[in-house]
């Protein structure tokens, strides 16, 4: 299969005072298929959130190079990289401040819209079948992001990225902030995109529960580094590293709460 | 427990309601006085007549008149007008300046953000009024050169604001997804950035009013600002002040009039800071407990 992603030693190195530099993602290479879901693991400061922003450029790399279907976008700047923003998108972390809190969640979801050309009159039908789509009625488009719960908050987020239909999804912990039914509903979500519009996935989750239920590979970052990689049953239920069976034990105290593909 | 301090948080809270559309009402009927000087004034304010000089307040002249006969309510009226135009252009001036400095400095960084903040460091490091004395003396003179010269030295207070402002905002994951929204710098900016920053630039450009009142008013004391025979409060007063102990209405009206024009504007700054101080909204019963809690 043709990689619709290919990341090579990318490298983030955060200026600290005093001290050295902080590597927090060290030269790190991997590839994405198309339709794959590539599952990222790893301790609280491992460097999960700075590799997704790297590849979203959202961050400056210090070093490395990210292709996307072969096409350099590591220095893509203005036009480009808004032409790149309609085949990536991202669901951050924690879904409330994802949204202006000045703005409904209907207008964040327009301002993708709009920029992407869709005709003013047109937006708002747009955005509602958006929130329908991620099982949101209509009229959470008139409300804002403090007036809903994290998971509404998230289907929107989700309902957003959607928007200007993008290849590559990437799932900063999309669920983490969630409770079990919650997120046993946006996962489902996330199942039924994958099969209806062919979504390759990058999905960042610290559950390996969750992980093996929905990824196809699996990368365990830790300090910055990857140190396993593998389909998922192989890193999981067969663990290499010590480290990786540490996070692995986890899988069986919440394997129960989990539904299966 | 629980309703009782809800209700007497809502209590709280509209009571500074009341005196946030309190001080709107003096400030609009300030305005409104201002806006048609012209139509309240009951003589001409530069007719000049010898025969009428420093007549004491009277029925005819509720102020008395100055050294030339003039009305002196009719001045102070004009003088308002004067004073109170002025220092509303030059707080509009110093925040759009200022708001544009400091947003355009903090999105961008660079070379650019410290050459500025340096320049700012500079404005607010030597005393405001002394720089703003000498560019108001190297103009020609007049209210336009004294508004010119406090603006030179007034922006910087902007510029800080809402640089910091934007530089938290900039990493916040929203502008995040307005950047993958294909949303350009300028649309971030004005989409963005800008609205969110706005309250507590509007506390401290209400709060300014006053004091820019005040300094304008300083200035055209000192000769650096309005030039007779235009009525401002402050040369009004200067002009007056040898009379002090003679003639006093001729410098206690003009004072009157910045008096309460100040304490008006200074009211509605407090009021206004009362309501949108995000401190206000946090001010929970629970966390007060809380607060107590950790610290017997
Ligand atoms: N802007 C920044 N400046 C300096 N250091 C940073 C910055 N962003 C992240 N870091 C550091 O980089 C490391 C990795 O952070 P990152 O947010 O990528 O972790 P994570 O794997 O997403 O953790 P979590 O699971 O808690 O979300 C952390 O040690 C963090 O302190
Ligand atoms: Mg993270």
């Amino acid at each position: 299969m043709e990689p619709i992603l290919e990341v090579k030693d990318l490298t983030k190195k955060f200026p600290q005072q005093g001290k050295g530099d902080f590597l927090a993602v060290d030269h790190i290479s991997f590839r994405l298929d198309r339709g794959e879901t590539l599952g990222v693991v790893g301790e609280s400061g491992s460097g999960k959130t700075t590799l997704a922003k790297l590849v979203c450029r959202l961050t400056e790399p210090t070093k490395g190079s990210i292709r996307l279907w072969g096409q350099d976008i590591t220095k893509a700047k203005g036009k480009q990289l808004r032409k790149t923003y309609q085949n990536i998108q991202m669901v951050f972390q924690d879904p409330v401040s994802s949204f202006d809190p000045r703005q409904t969640l209907g207008a964040g979801i327009g301002e993708y819209l709009r920029n992407a050309g869709i005709a003013k009159g047109e937006v708002q039908a747009r955005v509602t079948k958006l929130l329908e789509q991620c099982g949101l009625e209509a009229e959470f488009a008139r409300r804002y992001p403090h007036e809903v719960s994290g998971g509404q908050c998230q289907r929107a987020a989700i309902a957003r990225a959607l928007a200007v239909k993008p290849e590559i999804l990437i799932c900063d912990e999309a669920t983490s902030a969630l409770d079990v039914t919650v997120q046993r509903q946006i996962m489902e979500l996330l199942w039924q995109l994958r099969d209806s519009q062919g979504i390759s996935y990058l999905f960042i989750c610290h559950n390996l529960a969750l992980v093996q239920a929905f990824c196809h590979r699996v990368l365990v970052m830790r300090q910055g580094k990857i140190v396993e990689e593998g389909t998922a049953d192989e890193v999981i239920l067969h663990p290499k590293t010590e480290y990786a069976r540490i996070l692995a034990d986890s899988v069986m105290e919440t394997e129960l709460l989990v539904g299966e593909p | 427990m629980e309703v009782a301090g809800a209700r007497k948080k809502k209590a709280w809270k509209d009571r500074r309601k009341c005196r946030l559309v309190l001080f709107l009402f003096l400030t609009f009927a300030l305005l409104f006085v201002v806006i048609f000087a012209e139509r309240f004034c009951p003589y001409d304010p530069n007719l000049q007549d010898m025969s009428r000089s420093l007549q004491p307040p009277s029925l005819a002249h509720p102020a008395g008149t100055d050294r030339f006969g003039r009305d002196m309510l009719s001045r102070i009226l004009i003088g308002l007008k004067t004073s109170v135009a002025s220092a509303l252009t030059l707080v509009v001036i110093i925040t759009v300046t200022g708001t544009a400095a400091g947003v355009i400095c903090g999105f961008c960084g660079g070379i650019l953000d410290s050459a500025v903040m340096r320049m700012a460091d500079v404005c607010l490091a030597f005393p405001g009024l002394v720089i703003a004395m000498a560019i108001a003396a190297l103009l020609n003179g007049g209210i336009t050169s004294a508004v010119i010269a406090l603006a030179a030295v007034s922006w910087p207070k902007y510029a800080r604001i809402a640089r910091s402002r934007t530089l938290t905002l900039k990493s916040a994951d929203f502008i995040a997804a307005a950047r993958l929204a294909g949303s350009s710098s300028a649309q971030i900016i004005l989409g963005h950035i800008l609205p969110n920053s706005l309250g507590p630039i509007l506390v401290t450009a209400v709060l300014d009013i006053g004091a820019m009142l005040m300094e304008l008013a300083g200035l055209s004391f000192l000769g650096l600002g309005a030039q007779p025979p235009t009525a401002e409060l402050g040369n009004m007063m200067s002009g007056g002040r040898s009379m002090l102990q003679t003639y006093p209405w001729v410098v206690i009206g003009p004072g009157i009039g910045i008096f309460i024009a100040v304490v008006i504007f200074n009211l509605l700054g407090d009021a206004v800071g009362e309501c949108l101080d995000p401190r206000g909204r946090q001010e929970k019963p629970g966390n007060y407990i809380n607060r107590k809690g950790e610290n017997p």
